[in-house]
């Protein structure tokens, strides 16, 4: 959450003299980060304030007119189009030079001096939104009419007459410091963290000079609300707000709407306490109820948005209705107008939860609930409320007639012990008990000696982010500076555990795939119901997610390859064949158990026509994959299963187990996804291979002597597979050490049904040179049985 | 006979001194120095001499075929030479032919990151861990000091599993996708290995999904525990990692900020390398950075409580943590302009095979 600050605003509760951009600098080192700076003098520079003199009709232009505007030294025409302008209204006159945002729009641009459809036009007279004060309230197509605003004569700087030769800083603060969200925290932990003086609000005097009546009945009915307290003003006018109220409002982003509701705006924004205003006239029996909604309950909030309510949710009521839904939002009929004049002022502590809750339940949100959502203190109100009733008699004037606090049991303070040793061992520096204890203390933390350490009681504006010892160290350390702390390499013991085997393997497995040629994809693992279905998974097999961010991502993924295919799909358009793979953990569900994350890997090829090299291809990464990770891989002609072409699979096995499959997904799947041409995947579960998984190289010595190799080309029928010639080739002579495949060939000269397969034959001895007659004499025996065992004739 | 022979060997010298191809080369060899050339054939000759004119003569012969042969030498020498400058010059290739690219396969980005992020941390002693991306609330965020109510636990803003409007529970609550890869820090403090420095990366999941931010992303968590592990030590490792992986020019510093699960918490900035941490560029305001830093993610020191529910006594051990997304990490650094962080996993192989 972020507040909008003015510096100025905090200069008067923090004694300084950085300038904005060294403040900046150091706060967000030892508090909250400033996120930008926003000088406005500097924003309105070029700006005049003019004096309207006389209206004339552009001869142009119809909806334009030519001002002739008094801006001090001199008087200037302006074309303008705003439809409010009127003789001697003041307004913001924009000179050549200075930057404005036309119609409001994001970018800001350099005026020029110009000629508007053939009229002479210097400057612009402006809008609030044009100048960057969106808040301000002004209709469309009109101009800021400054007449009743301010005072300033003709000429004057803008920054000047509206008093805002200011900073603005936006600054994060987090969700633990709700009290930042107030100018006086954020200035006592500015006062710390730069180093000057913290000058906190004057006390206000008890509620005096009020006219006593008890005229408020309070029944706190839900305990959900920890204390509430309202204070009755009578005969107060409703007005619009001075402009320094309204500025501060402006600059911090807030709307001035009137007296009333300004002055709980700025309460909140002052302290960081919220605060309601409820015009009493509309309350019925003089009854402020606390208590959970009814059920059925409807109520029109502020915004004219109505909302139903149950009894999850608070309400402030009356004796007959819901009023303002408790922490988040008042309701249209019960706030502040111009014609009231009794105002009832709340200040009241509700529960964290309830409000997020109720905020989510009803999709509203407010200031007031983002406040109660971080945990705020109930002993913020009093003060809140005295500052309320302050600010609507010197603005509103009336009188105060009845104070009510309801505080069934009040809180204790929290007191926690504090050992100055155990900042020194988190934070490795040095600190001496003396500059820890003036740390908390300066933050508002009382810090009492007790016999071997110390004891400190957390201020009632951090009771609910203070929950232990540890937390001070937090406090001490941050305002000692972590800039100021030095960077040390840590030297102590290395590590007990090693490197996770698995994680390894699957980043070596990455690798080798990239080096042999594929490129990764990385799919969200979150996939829709279709993506399983397309790919004949049924959703009961994946993981569901109980609340998806959306339709197309329901479920975890228990398989790679629906999310390989729909990469493919998407890609075959723009890159019509690739080598592609992912490799991620898959989710099995089980049982009363979290799923298995299983490590699986799947790669291949699109696109490619030649099926038969397709498959030698990625068997062959396959094969390389297990020689260099020392495992052995064997791969069988797969049973019939539906996610495979039934032809072109095979099941691949490690010791005994299938550890997946290589092939062609079945047409029906391919088609499904919408890919037009065959895509053969491995699919292989790397948790089993893993384990056995092992860097080891193997040797084997060069051959003594001449290694002699043969092709033959042999005529075989089509279905005739190699594993079968290679056992031929391999038995029929002792000396044949190898056989391998040279080139398939189809077509001109071999008859259909047939293929000519060249098997490159490989013959050594161990201990001679063979000659060319034994290698003559089992050539011929290789043949003679290529003929007898599988029916081969050897060509040309 | 002599002159017979200076004869032939002036003849051949003139031959070969014309000599200009190889062909021209090989005939004149055959010519004068083959088995039946003219040389071999005045040679016969002086079988019919007496001893003495056969000495003299023979003398002369060698001579003069040394004379030759030397000269067929050079010759070939000079004609070889020539004919390689011949073919060389008709050998012309077109040496602005673009070139062919290596058919390399490609790792994602992310992959390459997190190969480089964890070889940063294994220099100076930290281990990658596995921890599971679906795991028990318990680890997700009870036992990470989270209470019940906090915000982070909502289902809004974290993935819960569950079928038909239950969502699933277990001996250690529910079940979620971790929004956050510190679900890996009590789990690793639990194994009793100590001490402890551990990198922890892995997917994570948020119920988000802008142009900034996307439901699934990655994390990497570093975790380091010992008996006197300090803020100064978390600097050191912080910088070191910085140094190496954006470069020895940048700064860094750590920021005040409020995590759950540790205490003190910090985000670490590093400074922009556009505007060279000065927050301007050409006097305006630097559009990459807020004020010349970029926060690169959230650490702290192990909250007492986190190192409780892993069973150590907070009193004995201190510990660091710190967790950064891993896309946001490299798109800091790589300078890679990629508008929406979604084109990352959207598998687009002309995007893919740029890096």
């Amino acid at each position: 959450m972020n507040i909008l600050a003015s510096y100025n605003w905090l200069k008067e509760h923090v004694k300084t003299k950085l300038s904005a951009e060294e403040f900046a600098k150091e706060f967000s080192l030892r508090s909250m980060s400033v996120e930008s700076i926003d000088n406005l003098g500097q924003r309105f520079e070029n700006m005049v304030i003019g004096v309207v003199k006389s209206i004339a009709q552009h001869p142009n232009a119809d909806r334009l007119r030519v001002a002739t505007v008094d801006i001090g030294e001199k008087e200037v025409p302006i074309v303008c189009g705003g439809t409010n302008l009127a003789e001697n209204m003041r307004v913001v006159v924009a000179l050549p030079g200075s930057r404005v945002r036309w119609h409001g729009g994001a970018d800001w641009t350099e005026l020029k001096k110009t000629e508007i459809r053939g009229v002479e036009s210097i400057g612009m007279i402006c809008a609030p939104s044009e100048i960057g004060l969106d808040k301000i309230p002004c209709g469309d197509h009109e101009i800021w009419d400054l007449t009743s605003v301010i005072n300033a004569p003709a000429g004057a700087s803008v920054a000047a007459a509206l008093d805002c030769n200011d900073t603005i800083f936006d600054i994060e603060v987090t969700t633990n410091r709700p009290d930042a969200m107030g100018m006086i925290g954020l200035a006592r932990e500015a006062a710390c963290a730069i180093g000057g003086d913290f000058i906190p609000m004057k006390t206000l005097p008890p509620y005096e000079g009020g006219s006593w009546r008890e005229v408020l009945n309070v029944r706190l009915e839900d305990a959900r609300c920890e204390r509430y307290m309202a204070a009755v003003i009578e005969g107060v006018t409703v007005g619009e707000s001075p402009w320094w109220m309204q500025k501060r409002l402006l600059f911090a982003g807030l709307k001035p709407i009137n007296t009333i509701v300004d002055i709980s705006n700025y309460v909140a924004l002052e302290l960081g306490q919220p605060m309601h205003a409820f015009d009493a006239e509309s309350i019925s029996e003089n009854t402020i109820v606390i208590r959970p909604g009814k059920k059925g309950e409807k109520l029109t909030l502020l915004d004219g948005k109505i909302v139903e309510i149950d009894s999850s949710i608070m309400v402030i009521a009356d004796a007959e209705k819901a009023l303002a839904v408790a922490g988040i939002m008042g309701g249209k009929d019960s706030g502040t107008t111009a014609s009231t004049t009794t105002v009832i002022f709340e200040a009241a502590m509700f529960d964290a939860l309830t409000i997020r809750r109720g905020s989510r339940a009803i999709d509203v949100s407010s200031d007031s609930q983002m406040l109660y959502e971080k945990g705020l203190s109930p002993s913020a109100l009093p003060m809140a409320l005295a500052r309320a009733v302050e600010l609507a008699m010197e603005l509103a004037g009336g009188t105060l007639v009845d104070v009510v606090d309801v505080y069934p049991e009040p809180r204790k303070p929290r007191v926690f012990p504090f050992d100055p040793e155990q900042a020194r061992r988190r934070i490795g520096v040095d600190l001496d008990d003396a500059q820890q204890i003036d740390i908390l203390t300066r933050l508002g933390f009382s810090v009492a000696k007790k016999k071997l350490a110390y004891s400190v009681t957390v201020p009632y504006w951090r009771e609910d982010d203070i929950e232990g010892e540890v937390d001070f160290t937090e406090e001490v350390a941050r305002m000692y500076g972590y800039h100021n702390m030095p960077a040390v390499l840590p030297a102590s013991r290395p590590p007990a555990g090693f490197d996770d085997a698995s994680l390894d393997w699957a980043m070596w497995t990455k690798k080798f795939l990239a080096r042999a040629g594929f490129s990764e994809f990385f799919s969200n693992s979150m996939v829709s119901v279709t993506d399983l279905e397309m790919y004949g998974v049924s959703p009961k097999d994946a993981l569901a997610l109980y609340n998806p961010l959306s339709t197309d991502i329901t479920h975890m993924r228990p398989t790679l390859v629906p999310s390989v295919l729909r990469a493919v799909e998407r890609n075959q358009a723009f890159t019509n064949t690739a080598s592609i793979f992912e490799l991620a953990r898959v989710y099995v569900p089980q049982e009363d158990q979290l799923p298995e994350e299983r490590m699986m890997v799947v790669f291949g090829e699109y696109g490619i026509a030649d099926a038969e090299k397709t498959f030698m291809r990625l068997r062959g990464v396959a094969e390389y994959f297990a020689a260099k990770s020392g495992i052995t891989l064997t791969f069988d002609r797969a049973p019939k299963n539906d996610h495979w072409h039934d032809g072109r699979t095979v099941t691949i096995t490690f010791d005994g187990v299938t550890v997946g499959t290589l092939g062609q997904v079945a047409e029906d799947f391919q088609h499904s996804f919408g890919i037009h041409r065959p895509v053969f995947l491995v699919e292989m579960n790397l948790e089993v291979l893993f384990p056995a998984m092992q860097r080891a190289q193997h040797y084997q010595a060069l051959p003594a002597f001449p290694v002699v190799t043969r092709d033959i080309a042999v005529l075989v029928d089509e279905k005739t597979e190699f594993e079968k010639i290679f056992s031929v080739v391999r038995g029929a002579k002792s000396l044949v050490t190898d056989c391998r495949v040279v080139e398939l060939y189809r077509g001109e000269g071999i008859p259909s049904g047939k293929k000519s397969v060249t098997v490159g034959v490989t013959l050594m001895a161990p201990d001679r040179t063979l000659t060319s007659q034994e290698v003559d004499e089992v050539m011929t025996a290789v043949v003679r049985e290529l003929a007898l065992r599988v029916d081969g004739t050897i060509r040309g | 006979m002599q002159d017979v022979l200076l004869q032939l060997q002036t003849e051949a010298l003139a031959i070969f001194l014309n000599v200009k191809t190889v062909e021209e080369l090989e005939a004149a060899r055959v010519e004068y120095l083959g088995r039946k050339g003219r040389l071999a054939e005045a040679m016969k000759e002086l079988a019919a001499l007496d001893v003495e004119a056969k000495r003299e003569a023979g003398k002369i012969a060698n001579d003069v075929k040394r004379t030759i042969e030397a000269s067929f030498q050079a010759t070939e020498a000079r004609v070889v030479a020539g004919a390689a400058e011949e073919r060389q010059a008709q050998e012309w290739l077109d040496v602005t032919l673009p070139g062919i690219s290596p058919a390399v396969g490609h790792l994602h980005l992310t992959t390459q990151a997190i190969d480089e992020i964890s070889g940063i941390f294994a220099h100076i002693g930290f281990v990658r861990s596995r921890h599971p991306e679906v795991d028990w609330d318990y680890y997700a965020f009870e036992s990470l000091n989270m209470p019940k109510e906090h915000p982070a636990r909502d289902e809004w803003e974290t993935f819960f599993v569950g079928e038909d409007a239950s969502v699933m529970t277990g001996e250690k609550g529910k079940v979620v996708l971790t929004p956050h890869t510190s679900n890996g820090q009590v789990r690793e403090i639990e194994k009793g290995e100590l001490p402890i420095r551990m990198i922890n990366i892995g997917k994570c999941y948020r119920r988000q999904a802008t142009a900034r931010h996307l439901p699934m992303f990655h994390q990497f968590e570093g975790l380091m525990v010992d008996k006197n592990v300090t803020v100064t030590e978390l600097k050191g490792v912080f910088d070191y990692f910085v140094k190496r992986y954006f470069g020895a020019d940048r700064a860094t510093r750590l920021r005040p900020y409020h995590f759950r699960f540790t205490e003190p918490s910090f985000e670490l900035d590093i400074s922009c390398a556009v505007c060279d941490g000065t927050g301007k560029v050409d006097g305006t305001k630097c559009k990459l950075c807020k004020g010349g830093w970029l926060e690169l993610g959230g650490a702290g020191m192990v909250h007492p409580n986190v190192l409780k529910a892993g069973g150590l006594d907070p009193k004995e051990y201190t510990g660091f943590a710190f967790g950064w997304g891993v896309e946001r990490t490299m798109m800091m650094r790589s300078g890679i302009n990629i508008d929406d962080i979604r084109t990352l996993y959207k598998n687009d192989l002309r995007f893919l095979t740029q890096f």
